[in-house]
């Protein structure tokens, strides 16, 4: 499958990755838009359960940042 | 599945580079595995997600400082590595119990059933099987062909 774009779950902390996405765009630097951004208040937050409904509702990956 | 699927990486909000380099990363290695074709892991995410949601565990996992700092109500101190192993283990015996129950509910009634289902060795599953009888989780239901076939309540 490289035709069709893989779908990614991200959960990102919004004191530190979220910061950083932000940053990136302001900066104008180039990613990926395969992205689905959830923004937490901490990565702490971030529950087992979220990452498998994530992967069970369609998501091809799932990424943590913080 | 695929271990590169779930990734954690750790970035400053001044880190705005490293944030697209994890960005590429992730996708170039999700990309590379290709789709993820979900209903293949259906059981096995369905018996993952039994077992953190269930409440004793997430009790379990609050309990950690407690545990490791102060003792557990008998007095006994518990360090992290030992809360830590016994949290694996814990872990694993319950997805392995939640994997058994859902095999059992979709059909796979007898021990050589789930274990082609699940991948289980065929000593675990009768093991666990035993557990899940006490807890009344499944129940002996009757023997074919001296074999015996259990339901899930």
């Amino acid at each position: 499958m490289s035709d069709s774009e893989p779908k990614i779950v991200a959960f990102l902390c919004n004191w530190c990755a979220y910061a950083g996405a932000d940053l990136a765009g302001v900066s104008r630097l180039q990613y990926p838009s395969n992205l689905r951004t959830v923004r937490v208040m901490c990565s702490g937050r971030v529950d087992p359960v979220f990452i498998i409904t994530a992967l069970r509702e369609g998501a091809d990956g799932v990424l943590v940042a913080g | 599945m695929g271990q590169d699927r779930l990734q954690l990486a750790w970035v400053s909000s001044a880190e705005a580079q490293r944030f697209v380099q994890v960005a590429t990363d992730i996708t170039a290695s999700v990309k590379e595995q290709g789709a993820l074709d979900v209903s293949v892991f259906e059981l096995e995410l369905e018996a993952a997600l039994m077992t953190v949601s269930a409440e004793n565990l997430r009790w379990l996992v609050s309990k950690e400082l407690k545990l490791t700092s102060q003792g557990d109500v008998y007095g006994r101190h518990w360090d992290t590595a030992r809360y830590e192993t016994i949290m694996d283990s814990v872990l694993e015996r319950e997805y392995e119990k939640n994997l058994i129950y859902l095999a059992i509910k979709a059909g796979n009634q007898s021990v050589r059933e789930i274990n082609q289902r699940t991948g289980l060795a065929l000593k675990r599953v009768s093991y666990l099987l035993a557990d899940l009888e006490k807890t009344n989780r499944v129940a002996f239901e009757r023997m074919q062909d001296s074999n015996p076939v259990f339901s899930a309540l």
